[in-house]
C-alpha cells in the first residue's frame, strides 16, 4: 500500500487548472465563459483573449466550423451531448491542434439551454493513424476498381452472322467492387466462342482478385478443348487445390458458328436463356450442378447439355442481379425476365440488353447486374 | 418508388389547410424543425421530409448524376408536391435548402404561395466582387472534417450515440437517424452545396419571400443575407437576436414569430 500522505495536496482548482484536457465553459452560443491553464497550454491562446470575447467555433478551422454548425451544434441541442467530435482547433501561431471534444448542454428546469462544458483532448497522434487508415481504404478501392475494370475490358469476338454485347452495372451504392464477371473469347477451332458468366462470393479487392483468377483459369483450360461439364471439373480442382473462389456460381458456354450448337454447362448460376425466332423464351434448365467447390472435387460429376440454335437465335447468360428483388420471389424476377425478353425477342443483342437492364435492374437492388448476349444471324 | 416513401414524407396538422413544406439543410434531418412544426400545425399541413441521403429517406434512390446539383433536389421537392397535390405552398427551407426552394420556385412558381429562407447563401465560396465566406481550400477543410468524424462514417454509430444517458428532447427513434447520413452522399452533398452558385437563380423569383437573418452567422453572414434580399423581386429581409446558423434549433420562438408575422402579412 501506498500512502497520500506527503503529497500535496490535490485541490479540485488544480485538477480543474492542469487536468490532462482542455476545459472550457461556454455559453449557449458558443462565447467562451472559463477555460483551464492546459488549453491555454496546448493552444498559445490565453484567457484574456477568450473569456468573453470569442467564441469556441471561432477557435476552429474554416471547415471545422462549418461542421460545427452543421452537425456539432445541432447535436448537441438536440441531444443534450455530443461525444468524440474531431475538430482542429487554430493555435495562436496558426498551426493546428488535432482534438476531440466531448461537450455537454446544461439546462434550466424549463429546459431552456445555459451552458455548455467542453473537455478537449489532444489527439495529434490519432489522428495522424486515422488518416492512414483512411487512405489505405481508398486506395483499396481504387486498385479493386483497377483491377475490376483491366478484368472486365478487352475485345468482345466479332465474326459476320454473330453479335456478342455485354452489360455490366455495378451497384448502385458503395465504392467496393462487386463480385460479377464475364469472358468472351474463340476457342482454337476458330468457329466456336466461349462464354462465360460468373459471380464471385464478396466484394472489394479479394473478388477482383479471385475473379481474375478464375477468369484464367476458365480461359486456360477452355484451350484445352475440356467441353463444359469437364471444364467446370477441372476448374472445381483448381478452386479447391489452391482454395479459391468457394461458392462461386458460374456459366460456361460454347457456341459453335457453324453448327449453331450450344453446349453449355452450369454451376449453380441461373439458367441462360433462349431466345429463337417465333418461340416463346425460355430458360435452359439442363446441365445443372453445385456451386464451385462446395463438395470433394469428383471428376466426371459434371453435368452439361446442349441444344441446337435455330437462326437468329440468341443466348442471353446473367448474374442474379438481373431478376433478384428484395420484396419477391426468384421465380417472380425469371417470369418478368421472360415477359420482358419476349418483346424484344427480335432485337439485336445491343437493344435486348439495354432494354433488359432499363426494364429489369431494380433501382433499389444493391447487387451488380451482369448481361452477356450472343445472338447468330 | 415514390417521392413521399423515397424521401420519407412526414405530415402533420390539417391536412385540409395551406400546406407548409419545411426542408431541412446540409448536416441533419427533418427533426431539425422539431421545435418550429408545432406552433403551426394548428392551421397549417405540415410536410416533413428528408433529403436523400439523410434521415430516413432511401438511401437507395441516391444517384450521382441526378443530385450533381442542387436542382436534382429541387426535383425531389416538386416531385413532393406533385404526388401531395399541395398548391400555394409555405416553402420553409434551412441553409442550403433555402436555395432549393429558390430553384423549385422558380421552376413552378404556381405551386408557392411563400419562400421563407433561414440562413441563405447562394454561393459560399468567394468571387470576384462577391463575400461568400469562404475559399475552395475552406471546403475541401470541411470534407475533412466528415472523413475525420465518425458521425455517419460508421455503421456501428446508433448505439453510440444513443449511449447517452441525458437526451432530454430525444426519444431514441431520433437519435438513430438525426445527423447520420450515409457517408459517401454526405460528402457529395457537402461539395454540391458548398461549390453550387445559384446566385442568377434569385431574380427569377416570383413568390413573396422572407430572408431570416441570424447574428454571427459563420455561414451565412450577413452580408449574404442582405445580398440575397436584393436580389429576390419580391423579399423582406428580417435580422434575428439569434446567433449561429440554427435558429430554428436555438431560437424556435424568435423564428416561429418571424415567420408567423410574414405569413400575415
Amino acid at each position: 500500500m501506498t500512502s497520500a500522505e506527503g503529497l500535496p495536496e490535490d485541490t479540485a482548482e488544480d485538477l480543474f487548472e492542469n487536468a490532462p484536457c482542455g476545459y472550457l465553459s461556454t455559453l449557449p452560443d458558443g462565447t467562451i465563459v472559463r477555460v483551464n491553464r492546459t488549453f491555454e497550454t496546448w493552444t498559445g491562446l490565453l484567457r484574456e483573449e477568450l473569456v468573453g470575447v470569442r467564441r469556441f467555433q471561432d477557435l476552429l478551422s474554416p471547415g471545422g466550423r462549418i461542421y460545427h454548425e452543421t452537425h456539432y451544434a445541432p447535436l448537441l441541442r438536440m441531444q443534450g451531448s455530443v461525444r468524440e467530435i474531431a475538430v482542429e482547433i487554430v493555435r495562436a501561431d496558426g498551426t493546428r491542434l488535432s482534438a476531440l471534444i466531448n461537450s455537454v448542454l446544461e439546462s434550466d428546469e424549463q429546459g431552456r439551454p445555459q451552458r455548455v462544458r467542453t473537455v478537449v483532448f489532444d489527439a495529434t497522434d490519432r489522428r495522424r493513424y486515422e488518416d492512414e487508415l483512411l487512405r489505405a481504404r481508398r486506395e483499396e478501392q481504387e486498385t479493386a476498381q483497377l483491377l475490376s475494370r483491366s478484368l472486365l475490358s478487352g475485345s468482345l469476338p466479332a465474326a459476320p452472322g454473330l453479335e456478342v454485347e455485354v452489360v455490366y452495372r455495378p451497384a448502385v451504392s458503395g465504392l467496393e467492387v462487386g463480385g460479377d464477371w464475364y469472358d468472351a473469347f474463340w476457342l482454337d477451332d476458330g468457329d466456336t466462342i466461349g462464354l462465360v458468366v460468373g459471380d464471385v462470393v464478396g466484394r472489394g479487392i479479394a473478388a477482383a482478385a479471385t475473379m481474375g483468377q478464375l477468369r484464367s483459369a476458365v480461359r486456360a483450360l477452355a484451350s484445352t478443348g475440356l467441353g463444359p461439364g469437364r471444364l467446370l471439373d477441372a476448374l472445381d480442382a483448381f478452386a479447391e487445390r489452391h482454395g479459391v473462389g468457394t461458392m462461386t456460381t458460374l456459366i460456361y458456354a460454347e457456341l459453335g458458328l457453324g453448327s449453331r450448337r450450344l453446349r453449355y454447362a452450369c454451376a449453380g448460376h441461373p439458367p441462360p436463356l433462349i431466345l429463337g425466332p417465333g418461340d416463346d423464351p425460355s430458360f435452359a434448365w439442363e446441365g445443372r450442378s453445385t456451386p464451385l467447390d462446395v463438395a470433394p472435387a469428383s471428376p466426371g460429376a459434371r453435368r452439361e447439355a446442349a441444344l441446337a440454335l435455330a437462326p437468329g437465335s440468341t443466348v442471353l447468360l446473367y448474374t442474379d442481379g438481373l431478376i433478384e428483388r428484395r420484396s419477391e420471389s426468384l421465380t417472380d424476377g425469371m417470369d418478368r425476365l421472360l415477359a420482358v425478353a419476349a418483346t424484344h425477342r427480335d432485337d439485336t443483342a445491343a437493344r435486348l440488353t439495354a432494354a433488359l437492364v432499363r426494364t429489369l435492374h431494380d433501382p433499389e437492388h444493391v447487387d451488380d447486374v451482369c448481361l452477356l448476349a450472343a445472338r447468330l444471324r | 418508388m415514390t417521392a413521399v416513401q423515397r424521401n420519407n414524407v412526414v405530415e402533420h396538422g390539417r391536412p385540409d389547410a395551406r400546406p407548409m413544406l419545411l426542408a431541412h439543410g446540409f448536416g441533419c434531418d427533418q427533426n431539425m424543425w422539431r421545435f418550429v412544426w408545432p406552433e403551426f400545425a394548428e392551421d397549417h399541413r405540415i410536410v416533413l421530409f428528408d433529403h436523400v441521403g439523410a434521415g430516413g429517406s432511401d438511401a437507395s434512390a441516391f444517384d450521382r448524376d441526378r443530385y450533381s446539383t442542387l436542382q436534382g433536389y429541387a426535383d425531389d421537392v416538386l416531385e413532393i408536391c406533385r404526388e401531395l397535390d399541395l398548391t400555394d405552398v409555405v416553402f420553409v427551407g434551412h441553409s442550403v435548402s433555402a436555395m432549393i426552394g429558390v430553384l423549385a420556385a422558380a421552376a413552378e412558381p404556381e405551386r408557392f404561395g411563400r419562400l421563407v429562407l433561414v440562413g441563405p447563401s447562394p454561393r459560399y465560396i468567394d468571387d470576384e466582387d462577391y463575400a461568400g465566406g469562404f475559399t475552395r481550400e475552406d471546403i475541401e477543410g470541411l470534407l475533412e472534417s466528415m472523413d475525420s468524424n465518425y458521425l455517419g462514417w460508421s455503421n456501428a454509430m446508433a448505439p453510440v450515440i444513443m449511449g447517452n444517458g441525458d437526451r432530454p428532447e430525444l426519444g431514441d427513434e431520433l437519435t438513430n437517424s438525426f445527423c447520420r447520413a450515409d457517408p459517401e452522399i454526405a460528402r457529395h452533398f457537402a461539395r454540391v452545396t458548398f461549390t453550387s452558385d445559384n446566385r442568377a437563380d434569385l431574380p427569377r423569383v416570383r413568390t413573396p419571400s422572407l430572408v431570416l437573418q441570424c447574428a454571427q452567422d459563420a455561414i451565412a453572414p450577413e452580408v449574404v443575407g442582405e445580398y440575397v434580399d436584393r436580389q429576390l423581386p419580391d423579399s423582406r429581409l428580417v435580422r434575428l437576436a439569434a446567433t449561429g446558423h440554427c435558429p430554428n434549433l436555438s431560437a424556435p420562438e424568435e423564428t416561429v414569430a418571424a415567420i408567423e408575422a410574414f405569413l400575415a402579412a
